[in-house]
């Protein structure tokens, strides 16, 4: 059985010192305590405490796997990220110069995650969701808008904020923010016990959700392009 | 009888369920309070190597991976029977601390904050975070932020990632800090003490200065009279890394003290049959049902307990905020010491405990020691058992691990914070449940929450409930008269 730092490679690219400041707050973000500069820490399997590679900017799109690698089902959203991400980086685009896009696995929600999306210009999160009007497996990506409507309550995440409100508290501090969220969900059943594999339906929903995302991302580099 | 269900309309991870039966007469008979439970956990880990703990309960749930992998880092130590070197000892404390004035910064703006700063009775949809923001200013808002930030990067650079720290291990950890990062961290400790005397400030004005929510904090809604633990250091001062730990009755007398190793001499497991979660409670004492007093071993873990098991606070600032909050709060009673039991006030207890965090990290990183080369003791012995045991923001968490000659693990136990809280956490919203609704009652979304704000103040955790998708909780109730027939169902939608 393979461990948690296995099921945790690090991301492809190598964080540059900009890339490290952001554990939080960016730009917009007035900070009165001490600014953090680049650490020199170098960080095994760095991938969770920050967006990676250039960093996101305006122009860029996160692609992000939200859930627990080792909790059953819910750890789709990091193995469809990381094929993603390993397909995004083999396939070749003859004269055509790729649209920044940057990868992370994480095991957050509500403020913490808004935290994450700070400079990107739009974001695609891919995470196990239980609607349960859905057959296990089925993948359907729509805006986070229409699959939370409004705004929620606190107690949507038990420990901060629901994902739109921690997007509204961030823009109402100045933070830019992705102006467009997608989010690409995967109908899933077994999220309740701890374990590595994933449910038969939802293993097998895997290929349609990479391609899913990757379409996504090819609308976006037109657009960005 | 009626039934009324406080429930989500749609299963997601880490919702809970309240169910009121109330009598013929309209009174409230009886509350349960159902958590689901992840399962698993302890068997997915035997047959790993035990020095995979500290990253891999991490993963346990996003909510405090920090407490999991100290406890886990302590646990491993003592499998190993070896004492990391006092730099170790500095730097894992340093990171604990700044990882306490994070986890309770957000939780006071974030998840307290709305009942006090926006109020009980305002829309769902303004009882958030943003609702505060409108009341506390954008300044405060950036301040939070800024607090977490500076926290996160306090966590990654002892702990190696902002989110899930990986650099403790048996014996100490695998890298220790710069002197240049030493004085940073301890800049930011400066400013984290400012911050928290900031959010006192805030708490004071905006709450204790409002005679509503004064009464609501002092009044017995919200009041339960039960034991209480906490970790204490040799002097009795609380600690949330390492000591022994203290229990006291709800009179203020000591019941005892113990190292956290010795837990099953004192810590026993109630099995209900209406939910899987147990209820631990003190052997000593015994399991006298859902009731407070003296004679009931039903105990509590939280910032609140912890400040009524301490002699104090071992920095002075927040010593001098404890002295205040017990003033305030529980005046001379001629008991052996004063003891607050009013449920709210755990609110101000977790801003204390931020102050001393603060405070706390300001002192470790001034030791020249943290920043040595000296932060690993190569353990030789052979391992076989042991406990590790940290005070996490929700209550004492302790880990204990048994393995082989290899140091594979070969069973595993694991007594989180929230599961200590689980039986006070019952009477509490029963309590509050029986002030507030009432013959002729309506049932309001305000009364609702007044009743979710029972639980709220424990900060309980439900496993991994904060990164689900939709990650919204819609509530449902339901009232049924004494037939059963439904009568009335409101609706909360997220």
């Amino acid at each position: 059985m393979s461990s948690v730092a296995t099921a945790e490679p690090a991301r492809g690219t190598n964080p540059g010192a900009e890339a490290r400041v952001p554990a939080s707050a960016g730009p917009g973000l007035r900070d009165p305590g001490p600014r953090a500069p680049a650490s020199a820490v170098p960080g095994p399997g760095i991938k969770e405490s920050v967006p990676p590679a250039a960093g996101p900017g305006p122009a860029s799109t996160i692609v992000v796997g939200i859930g627990n690698p080792i909790l059953g089902d819910d750890g789709i959203g990091w193995r469809v990220v990381e094929e993603v991400e390993r397909r995004w980086a083999a396939e070749p685009r003859a004269g055509a110069e790729l649209p920044p896009v940057v990868f992370l696995c994480v095991a957050l929600g509500g403020l913490s995650l808004m935290e994450r999306l700070v400079g990107a210009g739009r974001a695609i999160l891919v995470d196990a969701v239980r609607t349960g009007d859905r057959p296990v497996g089925t993948v359907f990506d729509i805006p986070l808008a229409e699959l939370v409507p409004g705004v929620s309550g606190h107690l949507d995440n038990a420990h901060d904020a629901s994902l739109p409100v921690a997007l509204a508290a961030g823009r109402s501090l100045g933070a830019e923010l992705p102006a467009e969220i997608t989010v690409v969900g995967i109908e899933a059943h077994r999220v309740e016990e701890f374990g590595e594999e994933l449910s038969a339906p939802v293993l097998a929903a895997r290929s349609a959700a990479v391609e899913a995302v990757l379409a996504i991302l090819g609308r976006d580099g037109v657009r960005s392009s | 009888m009626t039934r009324l269900t406080i429930d989500p309309v749609t299963r997601l991870e880490g919702h809970a369920k309240i169910e009121i039966f109330l009598d013929d007469a309209g009174e409230v008979q009886r509350t349960y309070f159902q958590v689901p439970e992840l399962r698993g956990f302890e068997r997915f880990c035997v047959g790993r190597p035990v020095e995979e703990m500290p990253s891999l309960t991490g993963r346990i749930c996003g909510v405090c991976p920090e407490a999991h992998h100290m406890a886990a880092a302590k646990a491993a130590d003592a499998v190993y029977g070896i004492t990391p070197p006092r730099p170790a000892r500095l730097l894992r404390e340093a990171l604990y601390s700044a990882f306490f004035v994070t986890d309770h910064a957000t939780h006071f703006y974030a998840l307290g904050g709305p009942d006090f700063f926006v109020g009980p009775d305002a829309p769902v949809a303004e009882r958030n975070i943003l609702g505060v923001l409108q009341k506390v200013g954008a300044e405060a808002g950036a301040r939070v932020i800024g607090a977490r930030k500076a926290g996160h990067h306090v966590i990654e650079m002892i702990g190696g990632r902002a989110i899930h720290p990986c650099t403790s291990v048996p014996g100490g950890l695998t890298k220790g800090i710069t002197e240049a990062q030493r004085s940073e961290i301890e800049a930011i400790g400066h400013s984290m003490v400012d911050f928290a005397e900031f959010s006192i400030g805030v708490f004071d004005s905006l709450v204790m200065g409002d005679p509503a929510y004064r009464d609501a904090i002092l009044g017995d809604v919200y009041r339960d009279e039960t034991y209480y633990m906490g970790l204490v250091d040799p002097n009795g001062k609380l600690n949330f890394y390492d000591g022994r730990i203290r229990i006291v009755a709800p009179d203020g007398e000591r019941l005892g003290e113990y190292n956290p190793a010795e837990y099953p001499d004192w810590i026993s497991e109630r099995v209900e049959p209406w939910t899987y979660l147990k209820f631990p409670y003190l052997k000593r004492v015994g399991w006298k049902g859902f009731v407070d007093g003296k004679d009931s071993g039903v105990y509590c873990a939280t910032p609140l307990s912890r400040l009524n098991a301490a002699d104090g606070m071992a920095t002075p600032k927040a010593q001098a905020e404890y002295e205040r909050f017990f003033a305030t709060l529980a005046p001379a009673n001629g008991g052996p010491k004063r003891m607050v039991h009013q449920r709210l006030a755990t609110h101000w207890a977790r801003l204390v405990e931020m102050l001393y965090a603060a405070e706390r990290l300001v002192e470790l990183a001034s030791d020249p020691e943290i920043a040595s080369d000296n932060f690993r003791a190569m353990p030789t012995a052979t391992p076989t058992e042991g406990v590790g045991t940290v005070e996490a923001p929700r209550g004492t968490l302790t880990h204990h691990y048994w393995t082989d000659e290899r140091g594979i693990l070969t069973k595993v136990n694991l007594i989180v914070g929230t599961t200590n809280n689980y039986a006070p956490m019952c009477m509490s919203i029963e309590r509050a449940a029986r002030s507030l609704i009432h013959r002729g009652q309506v049932v309001s979304e305000g009364i609702l929450n007044r009743i979710e704000m029972a639980f709220r103040a424990y900060d309980p955790c439900f496993g991994c409930a904060t990164h689900s998708l939709p990650g919204h909780m819609p509530l449902e109730v339901t009232l049924r008269d004494a037939a059963g027939d439904v009568v009335d169902v409101i609706r909360r939608d997220g």
